[in-house]
């Protein structure tokens, strides 16, 4: 990875944590081709759109893009019987 | 038997009234009782753990909480922690609390633990304060969970953590953060204590099974992981084991 893009993650990933629109820790982001990535899952599409409008306020100069996915929330599966 | 649903990093925040109202307004079909594994805000603000105590409005059965990391992060824990309270949760720290189910006693101690890895590359209390302060906090809650869970008098015990106790459940995360994301030392407690079971979230890319050196098992029941509303977990005392312990017991007699 180029030097200048590894800071450039560190950054964006503090400001992903520390931002009160977002608080998010556990997005991967990945700067490929002078484009930035943004890996993983959040809870709505509001707060898909927020983390991104926040990583470009941080970047303005980079393009993002946004491969984040909406967690589905389904009904519990089978109980596990757990016996001692 | 005890019928335990159990869920972590719901991340409430103003936005997620409604979210998951639909699958807990029926828990009490399926569970005796919901433990929530920390997380419960997106930045521990009153006004999120006010949403999630409207959401839970709709749960029949006994809620048993833990926080989490992001619900310390505005320095207003005790605020999260009296929303919540005000709607009924239990919510622990260092505690515990038991609850009688259809004649059984099912206890819980409840802390959110903390960070420092796992054995064989584990922080230790050495060097600057700043590093001794951060395992000397987990020192401090790990040895609170042991205290609590030896003191437990339930037929049924689980350990409700936020932060992992073992890393099988963090596998899928990357490695360099593990330190942040659980403690051997948690794990030692509750081996050294006894319990049934072990809760935690904490570890979104995590996987949900595991087990400690001595055999509890433990699961991380983080949203990310489960992508349900919550896990079930039926907790049996095995008949096989009364017969073996009342072996035990006459050969320890014909042994006299």
């Amino acid at each position: 990875m180029n030097a200048d893009y590894q800071y450039l993650v560190g950054k964006i990933q503090n400001a992903l944590a520390t931002d009160p629109r977002v608080n998010k820790l556990d997005v991967k982001v990945m700067i490929v081709g002078g484009r930035i990535h943004l890996i993983g899952h959040t809870a709505t599409e509001e707060r898909k759109a927020v983390i991104a409008q926040v990583v470009r306020e941080t970047v303005p100069e980079m393009e993002v893009r946004n491969e984040l996915n909406i967690i589905s929330v389904a009904e519990p599966g089978q109980p596990e019987v757990i016996s001692d | 038997m005890i019928r335990v649903a159990a869920i972590a990093d719901v991340h409430f925040s103003e936005d997620s009234a409604g979210r998951l109202r639909q699958f807990w307004s029926h828990v009490h079909t399926q569970a005796d009782v919901l433990l929530l594994a920390g997380d419960l805000t997106t930045h521990g603000e009153r006004g999120q753990a006010q949403v999630l105590a409207r959401e839970l409005e709709v749960v029949e059965v006994p809620v048993i909480a833990v926080l989490g990391n992001h619900d310390y992060h505005s320095d207003a824990e005790h605020e999260v922690r009296e929303e919540l309270e005000r709607s009924g949760v239990i919510v622990l720290e260092g505690e515990t609390a038991t609850v009688t189910i259809g004649g059984a006693t099912f206890g819980v101690a409840g802390t959110k633990g903390f960070g420092g890895g796992f054995a064989g590359s584990s922080l230790t209390p050495f060097g600057e304060p700043e590093m001794k302060a951060f395992i000397y906090h987990t020192e401090a809650l790990a040895a609170k969970l042991e205290e609590n869970l030896s003191r437990l008098e339930a037929d049924y015990r689980v350990a409700l953590l936020h932060y992992s106790p073992i890393k099988e459940t963090l596998a899928g995360e990357r490695l360099e953060i593990f330190p942040f994301l659980g403690s051997y030392l948690l794990a030692e407690a509750a081996d050294s204590a006894g319990a049934d079971l072990i809760l935690h979230g904490h570890a979104h890319h995590g996987q949900e099974k595991g087990v400690t050196a001595r055999g509890i098992p433990v699961r991380n029941v983080a949203l990310p992981v489960l992508n349900s509303a919550y896990a079930i977990y039926n907790l049996e005392k095995s008949e096989r084991r009364e017969v073996n312990r009342e072996e035990t017991m006459t050969e320890a007699s014909l042994a006299r």
